[in-house]
């Protein structure tokens, strides 16, 4: 029984102070922000490996999002006559909600797991203590570009994935389904608003980024340097990036939208 | 290069303690690295060589004692200080650590590159002197994971003196090497060590071929230094462990068998060991 006891204290008091470590990285992360800035060409590789590269998986998943949505929201539509509202409901699902959260979970997956398994082996084949002991901070030289070029990634191709579904949208409502194409368009026009849809959604996508990269780069960094740690921790990034995103976005809407 | 009393050691280690949870990994050690020569540290494995290596390289701060480098105390120095310092030591890693996303110019450039200002001329002539120097040069445009485990630790020993450092750390440079690489490997160590007027301390557990380079051999069992000198003297040590451990003789001192209770009854005893 006591053993019981003495085993659930130190198991909290270890992920408490994972909590607190992973809380110091982060604002290590921060603080290196100048340099990354500096290093210009280091966060440009960046870019392209986690950003441009996941933009086929993106453009995919948008168009088929959007496509579904354009189904399923012409049958309920039908139904009131109102099926020339596709337009606007397509895209706000997009803006509002679809396009941050499927786009940070397929990131996580995508990008994410790469950056953990990425930094994971670095740390176990000695290459960030090679780096420490050659004067270089492997936090400034290796995982806070990483990190920098996942938040500046996330909104883009958030953004990338809203547009792209809304087509989708259009192919199936307008194409397959006949509504008017005027109609489809010109009523997103005046009830899509800036600040209060997309720039939320900008926000969220903004939030996803940075927490699912910090949770990569993280759960990378403070791996296991055995090859079983770092497919514990490639997992630990996809299931925590998951259910944080999916957390806070229910937290942002209720911010956002739920007066 | 700090040269003010070339007749000091340039590593002055006292009273080092190190735990790692309840285990004295060293117990009160006193240690001493000569200038320009080669003292090779042997041990059984699991004896904390590595982790003498990491605190010499103050990536581990020690419980108690004292770690002069060049008149530096490593223990409390400001991280900008150490950054200072490890510019002038070159350390080997055991798997050579070579950055695997790039080539192998790249990698010797890579301490050039991140500390210095040199001209993409001068940065390619330097690479390729270190290159030379052991007998890579051709392989410059290789990758890493093209090259055979003895290639990966001399293009890491390129990288590790392309700042010209005072001194080089070889964590088990002989492990897993055929011989002739590994002989490359020996004659390399010494030959670098006297061209380039370096220091150098070499971890290992390969008798033969520490023996062979070693101007100043430690002796590490246990947290604790069982015996030093020169390769001569330790072989006249008087210590049945010194001789057990130089001639690889599989009972001694050190037994064969890891603790364990009485054989017969442990076999006669049906009762599964619960844990």
């Amino acid at each position: 029984m006591l053993n019981k006891v003495q085993q659930l204290g130190r198991s909290t008091i270890s992920s408490l102070e994972r909590l607190g470590r992973g809380h110091l990285f982060f604002l290590q992360l921060l603080t290196a922000l100048p340099t990354v800035l500096l290093r210009f060409p280091l966060l440009t590789q960046q870019l392209f490996s986690i950003g441009v590269l996941s933009f086929l998986i993106i453009f995919v998943s948008g168009l088929f999002v959007g496509m579904v949505l354009g189904l399923q929201g012409y049958n309920t539509l039908i139904d009131f006559g109102a099926e020339e509202s596709l337009g606007v409901m397509v895209a706000l699902s997009l803006v509002r909600e679809l396009g941050p959260v499927v786009t940070a979970l397929l990131f996580a997956g995508r990008a994410g797991s790469a950056l953990t398994a990425e930094i994971g082996l670095m740390k176990a084949t000695e290459q960030l203590s090679g780096m420490e002991m050659m004067a270089v901070d492997p936090i400034k030289r290796i995982v806070a570009p990483r990190f920098w070029a996942g938040v500046i990634s996330m909104p883009l191709l958030a953004a990338i994935f809203s547009a792209i579904g809304v087509i989708g949208g259009y192919i199936v409502g307008v194409g397959l389904l006949g509504i008017d194409a005027g109609a489809f368009w010109s009523q997103m026009q005046p009830r899509v608003d800036l600040g209060e849809d997309i720039l939320n959604g900008v926000i969220k996508s903004i939030v996803f980024g940075v927490v699912v990269s910090w949770i990569a780069v993280y759960e990378g960094y403070d791996a296991t340097p055995t090859s079983e740690g770092v497919s514990r921790a490639t997992t630990r990034t996809v299931v925590h990036s998951a259910l944080a995103v999916l957390g806070l976005d229910f937290m942002l809407t209720a911010l956002m939208f739920g007066e | 290069m700090g040269m003010s009393n070339s007749t000091a050691p340039l590593i002055e280690i006292r009273g080092l303690t190190f735990y790692r949870g309840d285990r004295a990994i060293f117990d009160n050690v006193d240690l001493d690295v000569a200038r320009g020569k080669v003292t090779v540290i042997m041990g059984p494995s699991g004896t904390g060589k590595t982790t003498l290596l990491r605190l010499i390289g103050g990536q581990l701060r020690p419980d108690a004692g004292t770690i002069c480098i060049d008149g530096q105390e490593v223990t409390t120095l400001s991280r900008r200080a150490l950054y200072q310092l490890r510019k002038r030591m070159g350390m080997l890693f055991q798997s050579g650590a070579l950055l695997t996303d790039i080539t192998v110019h790249e990698n010797v450039a890579f301490p050039l590159r991140e500390h210095t200002k040199l001209s993409e001329s001068m940065i390619r002539n330097l690479v390729l002197m270190k290159l030379e120097a052991v007998g890579l040069r051709g392989a410059r445009d290789l990758m890493p994971s093209e090259l055979s485990g003895g290639m990966a630790r001399r293009v890491a020993m390129a990288r590790a003196i392309a700042l010209d450092p005072m001194m080089i750390m070889y964590d088990e440079p002989f492990t897993g090497q055929d011989p002739i690489s590994m002989g490359v490997l020996v004659s390399l160590i010494r030959k670098l060590n006297d061209a380039m007027g370096l220091t150098s301390i070499v971890v290992s557990h390969d008798v033969a071929e520490a023996t062979a380079i070693a101007d100043h051999i430690y002796l590490i069992s246990d947290g604790k230094v069982v015996e030093h000198g020169s390769p001569e003297q330790l072989k006249q040590s008087a210590s049945p462990w010194v001789a057990q451990f130089l001639n690889g003789e599989p009972d001694g001192p050190v037994p064969f068998h890891f603790a364990a209770g009485n054989y017969l009854d442990d076999l006669l005893t049906e009762k599964r060991d619960v844990k």
